[in-house]
């Protein structure tokens, strides 16, 4: 019973950080129509950072601004560079984010080297929840995310940006036409996206381990997050992404990992063939 | 003077005139290493040439492809390390096994396209590849299975088998140009036509009557064929069987070769497996960091060659032949549009 609340709890927040990454691949998605398979590598880029401010600071907790600012402009760099050229044609962002992928794995395998390396809790302790003791920094890494989630669906629908953002998505001639500069709302968009995926970086370093693969595992999951949640659905994606991770959690507390890994994969399946359009159609708009 | 089709004929029969070289020019001319080099290609240009059946010409894009590479592969393997089986046989079993498993995933997943596809594919793809990563007795998950290699041919005394690195070659060439030549039959048949209706209009080709659950299908199990054949030889190829090769980075190398090629072209997978193949031979000579390069080009490629690097030539070609239309020809066209 308590391995089932411990791994369940685990399942819940490791769910709401990877919520967080899904959500930049989703908006990428969505918007540009870029399948972007460097998107595990950009969660990557986060842990690498939160560990390199903490190297050079000695403070864990800079490295929340830092991460996610340089993920902005890294991702403003590559747009600009890499995907306005292919005109957002979703073959070629397949090839063009594979080759960003393994530029930016090798680039960290060569700065960071080719060890993985792990990261303090910054909080120590644990607190007592329901009868165990939990680690505190996984409270504090959920309300993070809790919080950076709510930031972002604040950000769609309260700020100009955001509603630029969402009017392009949903038809970008008439938003020109309106004159929404659609090229900069794609730039800050692909940014946002790597932002995002950054600043789960940053929350997950201290969970999981700093390595220039750790965004292989991640990729699969946040797609499968994207698509289960309803393409174009962005609080399906979060929710999607954060059943499916708690799932996985309390399969976890009966079978071994792998074991959970292929029983969330053939659930997956099944909500694909009997409900492509999404989980959660019919429950937002 | 030489027309557009003359140059990509007489071009396709000097490549072919030189991969049956191979085995004695490049050792010749560079060192014997680059005939495997070369073997390489050709085996992994099959696993893109599957990419390229189902995603340039039925229009479906799947991310799977490395499941039936890794069944031909583990067919192989199995066949002759626990059953003791031959050569030939176990050829059959790996090919047969992927074909097999293409047709049970496929009727789940050609209900499905574009994203969806792309996803449940590998979503599937996964599935096996933890499985096999599990299964540690069959498969021997990252360590893969390793076994020595029956003799191929063997009539009285005399006996051909991969140990002669000649042989070895040309018996992989022979196998790959059947598959490309079955491909090319394949593209300008009824059925590759009613492939490419599909493609190009999925509610057209229903209502012409082509029944596109079933096409798909068949491309689906056709392209598990070509990757499964692929698979079983690089069983051959390298003796040994891993998980690693399941996983889906081996899928999306496929589709980067494919579509850097050029989809939807013949020849397109088997360029582009070999830009990236041979940059990577020779910049890991060199750098360490090789990876850096080849991510570089493939962003080159689809920056500079959107359709690709056949895609390029086919454009080239187009403007040779316009240049040589006679100029009154030409202004007599200009207007009458």
């Amino acid at each position: 019973m308590d391995k089932l609340l411990l791994l369940g709890m685990n399942g819940l927040i490791w769910g709401l950080i990877i919520a967080l990454i899904a959500l930049g691949l989703a908006v990428i998605f969505g918007l540009l129509d870029i399948i972007n398979l460097a998107h595990g590598d950009f969660f990557m880029v986060g842990t690498v950072l939160a560990w390199a401010t903490l190297q050079w600071t000695g403070n864990f907790w800079l490295g929340f601004l830092i991460a996610p600012l340089i993920g902005l402009l890294l991702g403003a760099l590559i747009q600009r560079v890499v995907i306005q050229p292919i005109q957002n044609v979703a073959a070629l962002s397949i090839v063009a984010t594979f080759g960003l992928s393994l530029m930016l794995q090798e680039s960290v395998r060569i700065t960071f080297g080719p060890t993985p390396r792990r990261i303090l809790p910054p909080i120590q302790g644990t607190i007592p929840l329901f009868g165990i003791e939990y680690e505190l920094y996984r409270i504090f890494a959920a309300l993070v995310a809790i919080t950076a989630l709510a930031a972002f669906f604040l950000f769609l629908h309260r700020t100009r940006l955001g509603t630029w953002m969402r009017a392009v998505r949903h038809d970008r001639d008439t938003a020109i036409a309106m004159g929404i500069p659609a090229h900069r709302v794609y730039l800050l968009t692909f940014a946002i996206g790597f932002a995002l995926a950054a600043l789960g970086g940053v929350v997950a370093a201290p969970i999981t381990t700093v390595d220039f693969r750790g965004g292989v595992d991640i990729l699969p999951f946040c797609f499968m997050a994207v698509i289960i949640g309803g393409l174009g659905n962005l609080p399906g994606t979060a929710a999607a992404a954060i059943l499916l991770s708690f799932l996985e959690g309390i399969i976890q507390s009966v079978a071994d990992p792998t074991v959970a890994r292929i029983a969330s994969l053939v659930l997956m399946s099944a909500v694909l063939l009997l409900r492509p359009q999404g989980l959660f159609k019919g429950f937002t708009r | 003077m030489i027309s557009p089709a003359t140059i990509e004929r007489l071009l396709v029969a000097a490549l072919a005139a030189f991969l049956l070289s191979v085995p004695w020019s490049i050792p010749a001319l560079i060192n014997s290493f680059w005939v495997s080099v070369i073997a390489e290609i050709l085996i992994w240009s099959l696993l893109a040439a599957s990419v390229n059946l189902l995603f340039g010409y039925v229009g479906l894009l799947s991310f799977g492809q490395a499941l039936y590479f890794g069944f031909g592969m583990y067919g192989v393997a199995i066949a002759i390390s626990d059953f003791g089986w031959s050569f030939w046989p176990a050829f059959a079993l790996g090919i047969v096994a992927a074909v097999a498993m293409a047709v049970a995933t496929g009727i789940f997943a050609v209900r499905l396209t574009w994203h969806y596809f792309a996803i449940i594919t590998v979503v599937f793809s996964l599935i096996f590849y933890f499985l096999a990563l599990t299964n540690k007795w069959l498969t021997g998950g990252d360590d893969g299975v390793n076994f020595t290699l029956p003799a191929t041919f063997s009539i009285g005394a005399a006996q051909w088998s991969f140990t002669d690195p000649a042989f070895q070659y040309l018996f992989i060439l022979a196998i790959v140009l059947l598959c490309f030549w079955l491909m090319h039959r394949l593209v300008n048949s009824p059925l590759g036509h009613a492939f490419l209706a599909i493609r190009n209009n999925e509610v057209r080709a229903s209502l012409i009557g082509l029944n596109v659950y079933l096409l798909r299908l068949i491309a689906f199990a056709l392209a598990g064929f070509l990757a499964g054949v692929s698979g079983a030889l690089f069983a051959f190829f390298g003796r040994y069987a891993s998980a690693t090769y399941m996983f889906y980075h081996v899928s999306g190398e496929a589709v980067v070769w494919a579509i850097v090629g050029g989809a939807g072209t013949l020849f397109g997978p088997l360029i582009g497996t070999a830009i990236f193949i041979v940059v990577r031979e020779i910049v890991s000579s060199h750098w360490e960091h090789h990876s850096l390069v080849v991510g570089a080009v493939a962003i080159l490629v689809v920056i500079f060659a959107p359709r690709g690097v056949m895609g390029l030539w086919r454009d080239w070609l187009a403007r040779l032949a316009d240049r040589r239309v006679p100029a009154s020809v030409e202004a007599k066209l200009r207007t009458e549009s």
